[in-house]
């Protein structure tokens, strides 16, 4: 076995028409993840049988269950395909498809799920900025905190000011400022 | 000493609220509108908001939340603080979530700022119908059960009220109901032949009547409209309707329960002379919307006896998922 | 004839032209942020432009609703994230185009098949509204739901890897779209009692999440590889190669057209079976398509733009609206004095040439916006990834959020990018997701409507579709895409097992 790893992006998939994958052999992970969905689906089609039964062909329940139905015989058979396929021997789990880093991302987007409604959106999202920045970049910190917070102001700028999306305000009482400049320039007007 | 504790800590309360009021608003308010973006609330609320922003001197900033018939909307501004910088603004639906089983909450959790306009009912027909009025249409469905089809904008919706009084006044009518997500939707569909008759709401088909693109059959209420003149009322087809008319869906906003007086007071009073503005009664004139401009114990007394007409109509029509009384919803004239 | 004179109203007054321009400029930077929506924007417009005349109010609203579809593809060529639904076809073969260096060749294209959609779509309004929405009210529900068949047809050509995956995705794009309160009957369909869950899955936090975060978490495997140089030397395309996709563009510009005058259809719809059809009718492609196929990037961009003067042609004719964004300005009309409706043509026929003119305007204004300031665009792409990723995951969060204004919105959209994560290790499309998210409604409504309408009488249902040709036609396409696809579907077989 080749220990060398060799990065093939192949498997990843460029563009949505090109999905990653391979063809003749199974990923690290696949056949887990083709269970799941065949338990989801089935999951599903209870649910969507729960909704109306067989009551009517206009039944809101009616078109759930024959979506949820392909879902379940679809997962089905890609889990037989999946389980004849013989395991890639030159990928492993933990390398290319969850590689530290986007674990490392995925855990801050969910901190940052966690902080925005206590914390508000601008505090959040610049200690989200700020840290993946520098993990990713390993630039200064001087470079990180510039380009962090002014790509921040500028995205706060856009939807805050010109499309007034009222975004959580948590510690920062920022729609008081807004509003203090308002009366500034109305009353220099 | 307590005695002071006491009066100095209310004198502070009182001063502060007081000032809170005074002060208000110190950003912005966000209004929340229960129905997408070009409906009627929406266009009745994008109208009159604009007034009432001049008069407050502060800014409302208005999102539409769709989804749930409004009840996401109502709940989301249920759960936010009474401290008046949420209006909620909303049509009839909310009287009607606790007997539909659509949600636990209505307008006893708000306090009205505003009623701002009531909307008229009036029963359109597609032009190849082969009926030309109320009395043709009865006649037609008796003559062909079954066949109808009747648009409907869900349980609960201004058509499936409207058919519930006729049905009260006139016994089973046996028709084929579909059903649509909106009022405007199913006024296409009525152009284009998928339904037959639609109970709509006037502003809705004012113009494609007027054009000739439908045909209006009657105006549910006890007069005509001036604004439709030559369309009979449904009572002069069956005095049985009075009973149940006038009726109709209305558009308001809404605070919630708790909100500081001061600042209600202040918020009706923006609303109260922004309804007042001559563009804002022209635009309601032309959409067909009877002005009704009222707060306080006027339009809590509305609200409570429009619950208690239209909840009462349902269950007995059976269409309602719980009884009016298990919410200590009174029946009419009790 | 006077009336036609407002047409040029536009043209002559500057205050109005350089609305429109500014509008349209707008728009393609609403268009390109994914979750700043045209519909967003026009609505913040109507408090905005309130006291206003209706004239500029209605100037600026029809320049960013032009350029705003068009802005859409910008992020779908640049970062595979489309900007807007109507841009889902875009990424397809854009995407694949920016890879390889040419992301300037790909916009400039885009741009002037977009110009070109939108004249036709402009010119079908001006010349042929009345015959078009009285086609378009004719659609009855069992036609409504013979399109959407039509369109969830269109999973074949959009996964061209495995189909079954393809078809898997699919149907989990219309369970997506079943999530929340019925609005036929309010019945909760997979909502397992969370109240929070009857409002459904707002489909742009489902779109966010599929495109913009998965593919910031792909990125992250390649952090330090340098981001591709694009050649921006070749921008406008030559008139021999406009000259080549001319009958193409045609085809598709009619079917956006159509599909845009449907109430209930937009361009979105039209930008995905505009796609399907080029990949129908072209027999030998430069490039496959999927790996940067023109053919792939003209059919969605001319028939989103052709789209926009089709949803004007209900508006204006019959005071219907063709879609949300039109269905605001109806609104617009209305708080500003005029009553739109089908008496707005015989009373005020200055206000349609006007808006006409506007239109023609607006898409002037795109072609210029369109054209320049691509060297600005292309940079965003030669950012380092290090910057480009948290930039991409911050900008959908909050693009999320700004939908609804919801947090709830911004946890399914994260989600979502972890199942399109997911998804594309594994193989399996995406856009087929989108395209099942897009197309529930309007296939379940419409379903139960028509066997409703026939008694729930399977019987009278056929009968219904044999005896109108509407739906025989559609009936016919339906079953003819069908049975083309079957010999794909064998050879795709042949391929998974081998």
């Amino acid at each position: 076995m080749n220990h060398e790893h060799v990065h093939d992006e192949s498997h990843e998939g460029h563009a949505d028409a090109q999905p990653g994958g391979l063809a003749s052999e199974r990923r690290p992970g696949e056949l887990a993840f083709t269970i799941v969905l065949v338990a989801f689906s089935g999951f599903l089609l209870w649910e969507a049988y729960g909704i109306s039964g067989f009551e009517a062909l206009s039944g809101p329940g009616a078109i759930p269950m024959a979506t949820t139905f392909v879902m379940l015989v679809s997962a089905v058979i890609l889990l037989f395909k999946a389980a004849r396929l013989k395991l890639t021997a030159d990928e492993t789990f933990m390398v290319d498809i969850t590689p530290p880093l986007v674990l490392v991302l995925a855990a801050f987007l969910v901190v940052y799920g966690l902080l925005l409604k206590p914390l508000g959106f601008l505090p959040t999202s610049a200690l989200f900025l700020v840290a993946s920045i520098k993990i990713l970049a390993r630039r200064s910190w001087g470079f990180t905190i510039t380009v962090g917070l002014g790509s921040l102001l500028l995205i706060y700028l856009i939807f805050r000011i010109v499309f007034s999306v009222l975004i959580p305000a948590g510690i920062i009482p920022e729609a008081e400022i807004i509003q203090f400049f308002r009366n500034l320039f109305a009353g220099g007007a | 000493m307590k005695k002071f504790v006491i009066g100095a800590v209310s004198a502070l309360s009182l001063m502060t609220s007081a000032a809170i009021a005074q002060d208000y608003p110190t950003k912005e308010i966000q209004g929340i509108i229960q129905w997408g973006a070009g409906g009627s609330t929406d266009t009745v609320m994008r109208a009159v908001t604009p007034h009432a922003e001049d008069v407050l001197g502060g800014t409302v900033v208005m999102q539409n939340m769709t989804g749930g018939v409004g009840a996401i909307a109502l709940n989301h501004v249920a759960n936010e603080d009474a401290d008046g910088y949420k209006l909620l603004m909303g049509a009839e639906n909310p009287l009607l979530y606790k007997v539909m089983g659509l949600g636990d909450k209505d307008y006893s959790d708000f306090v009205p700022i505003n009623i701002l306009a009531r909307g008229t009912a009036i029963l359109v027909a597609n032009n190849d119908a082969p009926f030309d009025d109320y009395a043709g249409m009865m006649a037609y469905i008796a003559e062909n059960p079954g066949e109808l089809r009747i648009g409907s904008t869900g349980p609960g919706g201004l058509p499936s009220v409207v058919t519930a009084m006729i049905e009260t006044v006139e016994g089973e009518l046996d028709v084929i109901s579909i059903p649509y997500d909106g009022d405007g939707p199913a006024l296409t569909a009525l152009q284009g032949g998928a339904i037959d008759v639609m109970p709509a709401v006037l502003g809705a088909s004012i113009e494609a009547i007027k054009a000739g693109n439908m045909k209006p059959l009657a105006i549910m209420d006890t007069t005509a409209n001036e604004y439709l003149p030559g369309v009979p009322a449904v009572t002069d087809f069956n005095e049985g309707f009075a009973t149940y008319l006038p009726w109709g869906p209305f558009f308001g906003v809404f605070v919630k329960q708790g909100t500081d007086e001061a600042i209600v007071s202040k918020l009706q009073g923006a609303y109260a002379e922004a309804a007042t503005n001559q563009d804002f009664v022209d635009l309601m004139a032309s959409r067909g919307f009877t002005l009704m401009n009222i707060s306080g114990d006027e339009a809590q007394s509305f609200l409570t006896k429009w619950q208690q007409g239209t909840s009462w109509l349902l269950q007995d029509a059976g269409l309602t998922k719980a009884s009016p009384e298990e919410f200590g919803i009174a029946r009419p004239g009790e | 004839m006077d009336a036609f004179l407002a047409f040029f109203t536009i043209f002559t007054h500057l205050e109005l032209l350089l609305l429109v321009g500014l509008g349209t400029f707008a728009g393609v930077y609403v268009g390109a942020i994914p979750g700043l929506s045209v519909t967003m924007a026009v609505s913040i417009l109507i408090s905005f432009t309130f006291s206003w005349d209706v004239l500029p109010a209605i100037s600026l609203m029809i320049g960013i609703y032009m350029g705003g579809v068009y802005g859409g593809s910008r992020t779908a060529i640049l970062l595979n994230i489309p900007g807007a639904p109507s841009a889902i076809a875009t990424a397809l073969d854009g995407y694949p185009m920016a890879q390889r260096g040419e992301a300037g060749e790909a916009i400039g294209t885009t741009t002037v098949m977009s110009f070109f959609g939108g004249l036709i779509g402009i010119g079908v309004l001006a010349l042929l509204a009345p015959f078009v929405s009285d086609f378009a009210l004719k659609f009855q529900p069992r036609d409504y739901m013979l399109l959407a068949v039509l369109g969830i047809l269109l999973v074949g050509s959009l996964s061209s890897g495995s189909l079954i995956k393809g078809i898997f995705a699919g149907a989990f794009g219309i369970a997506i779209g079943a999530v929340g309160m019925d609005p036929l009957t309010f019945t909760e369909r997979f909502t397992f009692d969370i109240p929070l869950m009857r409002g459904g899955i707002n489909f742009i936090a489902v779109m966010i999440g599929m495109f913009g975060v998965s593919e910031a978490l792909m990125q992250l495997h390649h952090v330090n590889k340098d981001a591709v140089r694009q050649q921006i030397n070749r921008i406008v395309p030559s008139f021999g190669t406009i000259k080549k996709y001319l009958p193409l563009s045609l085809q598709t510009s009619s079917l956006g057209v159509i599909i845009g005058a449907l109430p209930g259809t937009g361009g979105d719809i039209a930008a995905l079976m505009a796609y399907d059809h080029a990949k129908r009718v072209t027999k030998n492609p430069e490039r496959p398509f999927g790996e940067g196929a023109m053919e792939g990037l003209v059919a969605p961009e001319t028939a989103n733009n052709a789209a926009v003067g089709g949803a004007f042609i209900p508006m204006m004719t019959l005071g219907i609206p063709g879609d949300a964004v039109t269905a605001i300005m109806i609104g617009a009309l209305f708080i500003h004095g005029l009553n739109p409706g089908p008496m707005l043509m015989i009373e005020k026929p200055d206000m349609f040439w006007f808006i006409v003119g506007a239109l023609v305007c607006a898409n002037f204004f795109m072609l210029l916006f369109g054209l320049t300031g691509i060297k600005l665009f292309t940079k965003i792409v030669e950012m380092p990834r290090a910057v480009l990723i948290p930039l991409i995951l911050l900008l959908s969060i909050v693009g999320a959020y700004a939908v609804n204004n919801s947090i709830t919105d911004v946890y399914w959209m994260l989600g979502f990018g972890v199942i399109g994560y997911m998804m594309r290790h594994y193989g399996y499309p995406l856009g087929p997701v989108i395209l099942g998210v897009i197309l529930s409604r309007l296939l379940d409504d419409n379903w139960r409507r028509a066997i409703i309408s026939e008694r729930e009488d399977l019987g009278r249902f056929f009968h219904g579709i044999f005896t109108s040709p509407l739906s025989l036609v559609l009936f016919m396409a339906v079953v003819l895409i069908f049975v083309s696809q079957t010999p794909l579907w064998t050879k795709f077989r042949k391929k998974e097992s081998s």
